[in-house]
């Protein structure tokens, strides 16, 4: 894995205005030298087709406004559908840390606060990609 | 102004220049937030080119529109809200009145948010609504949601302030509908439009294409000026454009822009200016840059009349700016939540001491989530604190003539209307939507500030300094997922209800006038406010418009 440029798909939801926090996680982790492709959704179905087609390492959503929880209840079972069980999932923005474990039980590996270094969530993923599971 | 170097004026210079000698080569060089200088003392010496003779309430309006400040009516209190159905957001209207919430004169002032399904035109059982149905703010699409809203409350002291997405037309013709079931005349109708069509130069989101979404903004404009004459048709969301990132001097130029955008369109389409001009109205951010922030306002002021004048604006309260205050959600941190009890008090003291018209001030857990009953009062009384015991309302304009605000009011209106000239030599503002260079130019400000965040160069508090490796587990509010379900009921049980070959005709007229205005030989609104009177709803008045005038991704 270290060898390859890593690739993450960055989902929002393509009804959500508030783009700040994710064109920046972005912008950093091209940064750290990683492949971003921006990606909008309508339904989280849409999330796990658009990893399968890029064929991506790491699933990122950001979150702004609410239906973190909805996400992840889709999402998840959506990839393993897919077969995608070795793709990292994380995400980011607007969820209550008390929220962070629930959404580790769902299958979601890593939640990150709003305003961090993106070098931060960017060392996460080099550490962890290709490791995770979604069992 | 004119100043003369006394030689009492030169000896404290002198004795200044000796007590500094041994260390003012080694003082850090500092800026504002949007990189202009600062000294460490000025002098009547910086204001040797500044015009000092105004007055508040007189052209140009530097030191506040009205005579004598807040001391007749202080500003509004526009707290944003809204949450679930509109069942729960009335009981919240309610809630806020009884904890003191006013507008001037103590009318009511209802600032209330609609959900990102509505703002982006879909109902409660599309599915793509899933998980923001309710949440971030009220799900209103229905006759009946609306009627809720408006019950019981007198419609010439109440003013509906209607945080819209792209469903701003429709909102007001539900609104419109919902006032004639009343019985009331629309002329009684107060309240704001957002009609902020301008901000896809930002926010990435679908959207009109640019030459459509400006008919659309000016057809709102149009019927409100000949059916609701007291209507704020049209605000400009210069909140948008710092929160996207820009720093106050491109948020003072790209604002500006916006709204010289809004009053090209309207003199394109026939308006005369003092029949428009003077009813638009801004909606600005505020930072914890207490100075910098003040001198934004008074610069605003001042520009904005100058515009308007230009543009052929005559009656003096038509160039008047006004402006409502949302004070910054970006700098408040997840991190030590508590912390921004003092970043809110500080951006509420600059939108005050600025002279603003109304504020709304975030609560200290939005970094979290939707505020809780607690936060969002607390909000409320950090207004009501300054308000009532700081003092700070007494003096218009308190902080006129000091040499520091003054000089930099004058170089960030020096500024912003060299970024402001440059674009409107390139087209303007609408030329800027289409070839994504304000865009570009606020993300790339929004990427400087966070690099510079992320070294430490711009401290934050508990983010960059004095970090703690401690979770708060702060729980915030939470809208019941269930809250969904009660929607999607509401919608079929009002759908069930009416008669629907009146709205599938209504709604095949309302295709007709989208056409009609595409060809510039008709308004849509009319048509909108008879759907609505039929029983359409926000969802289905949304799909002739998005079939007719194009659904424009910016990215």
């Amino acid at each position: 894995m270290s060898q390859e440029r890593i690739k993450v798909l960055l989902a929002k939801k393509k009804i959500d205005v508030h783009g700040r926090g994710t064109k920046l996680i972005a912008r950093e982790l091209r940064d750290a030298g990683m492949e971003v492709v921006y990606f909008r959704f309508g339904v989280v179905e849409e999330i796990a087709e658009a990893a399968l087609q890029e064929d991506v390492d790491v699933v990122a959503v950001s979150i702004m406004t609410s239906g973190q929880m909805q996400v992840a209840r889709e999402l998840i079972p959506a990839l393993k559908e897919r077969g995608m069980t070795d793709v990292l999932v994380i995400m980011g923005g607007i969820i209550p840390e008390v929220d962070f474990e629930p959404l580790r039980e769902l299958g979601v590996h890593r939640c990150f606060p709003p305003g961090l270094p993106g070098g931060v969530v960017a060392d996460y993923i080099r550490e962890n990609v290709g490791t995770a599971t979604l069992a | 102004m004119k100043f003369e170097l006394s030689d009492k004026f030169e000896a404290a210079k002198e004795t200044w220049a000796a007590r500094r000698a041994r260390y003012a080569d080694r003082l850090r060089p500092a800026k504002t937030l949007s990189g202009l200088p600062v000294k460490t003392v000025y002098t009547p010496e910086d204001l040797a080119d500044s015009d000092l003779e105004e007055m508040p309430g007189a052209y140009p309006f530097t030191r506040g529109l009205h005579p004598d400040g807040y001391a007749l009516t202080p500003w509004m209190q526009q707290m944003v809200f809204g949450y679930g159905t509109i069942e729960e957001t009335r009981q919240k209207m309610e809630k806020m009145v009884a904890e003191g919430m006013e507008g001037y004169f103590g009318h009511k002032v209802f600032n209330t948010v609609y959900d990102i399904p509505c703002m982006y035109g879909i109902d409660a059982d599309h599915p793509e609504a899933k998980g923001n149905i309710g949440q971030c703010g009220v799900h209103m699409s229905t006759g009946d949601d609306y009627d809720e809203l408006i019950r019981g409350w007198d419609l010439e002291t109440t003013n509906f302030s209607m945080i819209t997405g792209d469903n701003c037309l429709p909102a007001l013709a539900l609104l419109a509908a919902a006032v004639e079931r009343r019985g009331e005349p629309l002329h009684k109708l107060h309240g704001n439009s957002m009609n902020w069509y301008p901000r896809i130069a930002v926010q990435d989101i679908p959207s009109w294409e640019p030459k459509w979404g400006y008919a659309l903004m000016i057809d709102l404009i149009k019927w409100a000026k000949d059916n609701a004459p007291a209507w704020n048709p049209a605000n400009i969301f210069m909140y948008g454009l710092s929160e996207a990132g820009a720093t106050p001097v491109q948020e003072l130029a790209y604002g500006l822009s916006w709204g010289k955008s809004i009053i090209d369109a309207g003199l394109e389409a026939g308006l005369a200016p003092d029949d428009f001009i003077g009813r638009l109205s801004f909606q600005i951010g505020c930072t914890v840059n207490l100075f910098e922030e003040v001198a934004k306002f008074r610069a605003h002021r001042r520009m904005w009349a100058k515009i308007c004048k230009e543009a052929g604006v005559t009656k003096p309260s038509n160039m008047h700016a006004r402006v409502h205050v949302h004070t910054s959600g970006y700098v408040l941190t997840q991190q030590q939540l508590m912390n921004n009890n003092a970043r809110i008090t500080l951006q509420a003291l600059a939108a005050v001491l600025g002279g603003v018209q109304s504020i709304h001030t975030c609560s200290y857990d939005e970094a979290v989530g939707v505020p809780t009953e607690e936060s969002h009062r607390t909000a409320l009384r950090t207004q009501q604190i300054l308000m009532l015991e700081s003092g700070v309302r007494d003096v218009a304009d308190p902080l006129g003539g000091s040499y520091y605000v003054e000089k930099l009011t004058d170089e960030m209106e020096a500024a912003a209307w060299e970024i402001y000239e440059e674009l409107e030599a390139s087209g303007g503002y609408r030329r800027g939507i289409e070839t994504g260079e304000i865009k570009r130019n606020i993300d790339n400000a929004s990427y400087e500030m966070k690099k510079r965040i992320n070294s430490g160069d711009l401290p934050v508090v508990g983010v960059n300094r004095y970090v703690s490796d401690q979770l708060e587990n702060y729980e915030p509010f939470r809208i019941d997922e269930a809250i969904e379900d009660k929607a999607r009921a509401r919608l079929e049980a009002y759908r069930a209800k009416r008669d629907q070959a009146a709205v599938d005709e209504a709604l095949d007229k309302v295709r007709e006038a989208c056409q009609a205005l595409k060809d510039g030989t008709g308004p849509l609104m009319p048509a909108l406010v008879e759907a609505a009177r039929k029983g359409a709803t926000n969802g289905e008045m949304m799909v002739p418009m998005r079939e007719a005038f194009g659904w424009y991704v910016s990215e």
